[in-house]
């Protein structure tokens, strides 16, 4: 036999080092990511409070968090959150389908490659929120504009490492399979596809930050609901507290849809080099 | 009727500026059934363009091959092809591997389970059944490979300088095993190396090819006893059949 697992002798040495510390060291070492962050709003609180800033312009963090848990206690922080999930959900949801079926059909075919591969490369560039304006026209104001306006800042990243994932699965991979018996269908549902799907997976990671980004853009310049509304709405009537708790949520959303993309990624992946 | 027959085959294909490049040309050859054909030549003689027509994986330009008497219009699940590269499939076990081939034939999983026990057994991977091929070293994953290509029950294995990546100890050592799952699996080898001790080693026959447009240069009978072991290497006659084939490769280069 040739050769251990290499792997094999790293755990022990993990427990050993694991060992020296004592847990509340292990504990600051966790958290020191947070160290810098903390300071910065300690610093911020403490200014404010000093007076040193108008808290209309700029109110402390213990205020924002108040105004939070009373939209939370309200529900009508909740009511917000809920339309604005349901849109980027949808849309990236539909962005998803969309971009994986066409991006298979351009890489698989060569008629499908001429037709809707110039159309790709034009569309692309253009920014989304340049033409929100030909989608309210189009589809009104309501929910399935935005939806369509999310799904198509989404489209492009999964469509293109869609295409980029299957035309990089080694060709030499493709002859293997094939002299297993893989042909046709099942050459792309059992080797094309779980080949290319880290690349396919990545283009899907990189969307969701996008349907956040999107999602605040349309909610903000039409909507009568959803966080982004809950924001500009706020700056309307000058609420300060009431626009940083929605920024806050804001960001919070766009952090976990990235952490759950990223999770899945990870499972799906678990075999792949560097996960 | 040989058991694979290469009559008058060409293969020519155009590169990046549209030049015609001849790989083979009147390439000529009769495999008898559970031969052993070792193919030597200069790098790019066309040594495993041949090896890919065999497999059906491309197809030829001109001339005649026949494996089991019928003409190889694509690939056949008698054949098998192990390459220098594994390229096994990194999202799936060791064990998935080598099911993978069992599976598109829709064979019941207790069975595929079986094969998959028996061939781990005879390649010697018990207990990384369920590791995935980049926790293995190169030489496991090359033993995988083997055992996938097995998994059809194949009559024809074409294998593509499969030991060119490994070390010299490694190599050493699948060249043992692969003799004798050779003579367990009673199939036919054509086996493509740039290494002529390997070639000698391991072949009834020696096939030289020359340098592009391959043609057959020779074929060598290698006349020695069975089962091989290590200390023929330097056996007078081992070292007489390398001599011979060395001189015939350099004089082409």
């Amino acid at each position: 036999m040739d050769g251990s697992v290499k792997s094999l002798s790293q755990p022990t040495v993990l427990v050993e080092r694991a060992d020296l510390f004592s847990p509340l060291t292990a504990l600051l070492v966790k958290c020191r990511k947070l160290g810098s962050p903390l300071m910065c709003l300690v610093a911020w609180e403490v200014i404010v409070r000093l007076g040193l800033i108008n808290p209309f312009f700029c109110p402390a963090p213990t205020s924002i968090v108040r105004e939070l848990y009373t939209l939370a206690f309200t529900g009508e922080l909740w009511m917000h959150l809920y339309d604005s999930v349901s849109r980027a959900v949808y849309g990236y949801f539909l962005a998803s389908l969309l971009g994986v079926g066409v991006g298979l059909a351009v890489a698989g075919s060569r008629v499908m490659e001429a037709l809707l591969d110039p159309l790709i490369e034009l569309i692309r560039p253009v920014s989304t929120f340049a033409v929100i304006p030909i989608f309210f026209i189009w589809f009104g104001i309501g929910d399935v504009s935005k939806v369509l306006i999310i799904t198509k800042a989404c489209f492009f990243p999964i469509v293109l490492n869609t295409i980029a994932g299957i035309r990089g699965v080694d060709p030499k991979l493709i002859q293997a399979a094939r002299s297993l018996g893989a042909e046709g269908f099942t050459l792309w549902s059992r080797v094309l596809i779980p080949s290319a799907l880290p690349v396919i997976l990545t283009g899907m990671r990189v969307a969701t930050s996008m349907s956040v980004t999107t999602l605040v853009g349309v909610e903000m310049l039409s909507a009568d609901s959803g966080i982004g509304f809950m924001v500009i709405d706020a700056q309307r009537v000058f609420a300060t507290e009431k626009m940083f708790a929605g920024i806050l949520v804001l960001s919070a959303l766009g952090f976990s849809f990235d952490r759950i993309a990223r999770i899945i990624q990870h499972r799906v992946l678990a075999w792949h080099k560097g996960m | 009727m040989a058991f694979l027959e290469a009559s008058k085959v060409s293969k020519s294909y155009r590169d990046k500026e549209n030049r015609e490049i001849v790989a083979l040309s009147d390439f000529t050859l009769s495999v008898q059934e559970r031969e052993f054909i070792t193919i030597i030549g200069p790098s790019g003689c066309g040594k495993s363009s041949f090896l890919f027509l065999a497999a059906g994986l491309e197809p030829l330009t001109s001339g005649v091959l026949e494996f089991h008497g019928e003409p190889v219009t694509g690939p056949d699940p008698l054949s098998a092809m192990v390459f220098q590269e594994y390229l096994l499939f990194p999202w799936k076990t060791v064990q998935q591997n080598i099911e993978f081939g069992p599976e598109l034939r829709h064979v019941p999983p207790d069975q595929r389970r079986e094969v998959s026990g028996k061939l781990i057994k005879m390649v010697g991977l018990q207990g990384f059944e369920h590791r995935y091929p980049n926790e293995l070293s190169g030489g496991m994953q090359q033993r995988v490979s083997i055992a996938r290509a097995l998994a059809n029950n194949p009559k024809l294995i074409l294998m593509d300088e499969p030991f060119g990546a490994l070390d010299a100890l490694t190599r050493e050592t699948l060249q043992v095993e692969l003799l004798k799952i050779w003579q367990q699996a009673k199939c036919t080898v054509l086996f493509v190396t740039h290494s002529i001790s390997e070639a000698v080693y391991l072949a009834d026959r020696v096939v030289v090819v020359s340098k592009r447009p391959g043609t057959i240069k020779e074929v060598v009978d290698i006349d020695l006893p069975r089962p091989r072991d290590r200390e023929m290497f330097t056996s007078p006659r081992f070292i007489e059949y390398e001599r011979y084939l060395k001189a015939m490769i350099l004089d082409d280069i």
